[in-house]
């Protein structure tokens, strides 16, 4: 197509445009066709690159999306649970320490308490024993003594005697006296 | 004053016209790439360089860009997902391509001096491919069954004939409130900036030439200004809203189809 010809064909169409347009520019059909087939090919290529590539993408970056998130809370739930386990088990173990060292205390308290009253009764018996071996010696002592004052009874009776009368009184009547007199 | 139907026209680029065809509905075609063409192709170009920013080092953490593009492709995957159910997923590409292409000539529409959206012919393109859609889903999942979306099983038998008939129209309407609603959208929200935007110029330069009502037109001007920034704001909205408005309704429309006779 040469040049002067299409500057023909331009200048003729801007005067029908001009000439029909009493009304709006819009309603001059005339360049109608050229624009409903360009946008209905603008559309087509729109819609292919839209239903073959955008579309696609985007809606596998948002399922890629919604499996990190789902997963990522499934991990955390999953975590949550395990940690929950652990303080259960813990706790549980806490528990069992108390009682044990309770149970512990407990038994060392009446090892304690037993023992003390082992040892006091032996200390006890072991002080009888010894009150009694004194009380023993005691008795054998007074005995002794007892027996030694009818000696010196006597004793003192012959003494006295042979001091006041000068007779000598033998030890068996002294005796003899001592014990009749008592 | 700037003419505000002015930024509508089509104009072939420069040496960019190749010939003229006669097609039977719409007469004469010129064959040309114009000031829309250029538009539309670099919003598509928008489009899919973000979503390939998106897509391309997506990571299971996402960075700001990727929770931008997640974000848009939650929500279309949301409404497919809610209103379809189950077999959304298969028309998702649809919707969302539907969805992204409108709402990068929109936005784009905020930046050039041109909106493709704005165009009857494109509009109507957008809308003439749902239905068209929905009529085949429904043909090829239903074959004739798809004539029972129009016979209102639940409504007493002497009234169905007429409900019917509503049914019908109804249907037929579709494709002209969709294509309608977002061009008048786009049309009024750029024509309303246009006369404001042209009112702040024509009235400020009244004021320093000192003519008319001299300096009594700044304060006017100043508030066309806050009319403008305003409006700007609110094309904004408009221009995500209408994208979204679309993709819902055509997702209504093929749920219609999808799952013709399982009551809603």
């Amino acid at each position: 197509m040469a040049a002067p010809e299409s500057t023909d064909i331009h200048g003729g169409t801007t005067a029908t445009t001009e000439a029909e347009s009493g009304g709006l520019p819009q309603f001059d059909t005339s360049v109608w066709g050229g624009q409903i087939v360009y946008l209905l090919f603008l559309f087509v290529v729109l819609y292919l690159l839209i239903s073959k590539v955008f579309a696609p993408r985007l809606r596998r970056v948002m399922d890629e999306r919604a499996t990190t998130i789902s997963s990522a809370v499934a991990t955390a739930k999953s975590v949550q649970a395990e940690a929950a386990v652990q303080a259960a088990a813990a706790k549980a173990e806490v528990a069992e320490a108390r009682a044990q060292s309770r149970a512990m205390a407990a038994a060392a308290k009446a090892r304690v308490t037993e023992e003390a009253n082992a040892r006091r009764a032996a200390e006890e018996s072991e002080v009888n024993a010894r009150i009694a071996t004194a009380e023993a010696a005691i008795g054998q002592t007074r005995d002794a003594a007892m027996a030694n004052v009818g000696t010196i009874a006597a004793d003192t009776t012959q003494a006295i005697v042979e001091r006041l009368t000068g007779t000598k009184v033998s030890a068996a009547d002294a005796a003899a006296a001592v014990k009749g007199a008592a | 004053m700037a003419d505000p139907i002015e930024q509508f026209e089509i104009h072939p680029l420069p040496g960019m016209t190749f010939g003229e065809v006669n097609v039977p509905v719409l007469g004469n075609q010129v064959i040309a790439f114009t000031n829309s063409h250029v538009a539309m192709t670099i919003a598509f170009l928008m489009v899919v360089l973000f979503l390939t920013a998106v897509t391309s080092g997506a990571k299971v953490v996402p960075g700001r860009l990727q929770s931008t593009g997640e974000t848009l492709f939650g929500m279309i995957d949301g409404v497919t997902d809610s209103i379809i159910g189950h077999e959304g997923r298969k028309y998702f590409p649809f919707v969302f391509t539907l969805f992204t292409l409108i709402l990068g000539m929109n936005l784009l529409g905020m930046f050039l001096t041109f909106t493709a959206t704005s165009q009857l012919a494109v509009t109507i393109t957008f809308a003439m491919l749902t239905i068209l859609l929905v009529i085949g889903v429904g043909i090829l999942k239903h074959g004739l069954g798809f004539f029972l979306l129009f016979w209102p099983s639940s409504a007493p038998l002497l009234l169905r004939p007429v409900v019917g008939a509503i049914e019908f129209l109804s249907f037929l309407l579709r494709p002209v409130t969709l294509a309608l609603r977002l061009f008048g959208n786009m049309l009024g929200g750029h024509v309303a900036l246009k006369i404001f935007a042209g009112f702040v110029v024509s009235l400020g330069a009244m004021a320093f030439a000192g003519e008319g009502l001299g300096l009594w037109a700044l304060p006017i001007a100043a508030l066309s200004m806050t009319m403008v920034v305003a409006l700007t704001a609110l094309e904004f909205l408009v221009a995500f809203l209408q994208a979204f408005v679309f993709a819902v309704l055509a997702t209504i429309y093929l749920n219609d189809v999808v799952n013709l006779g399982h009551g809603h």
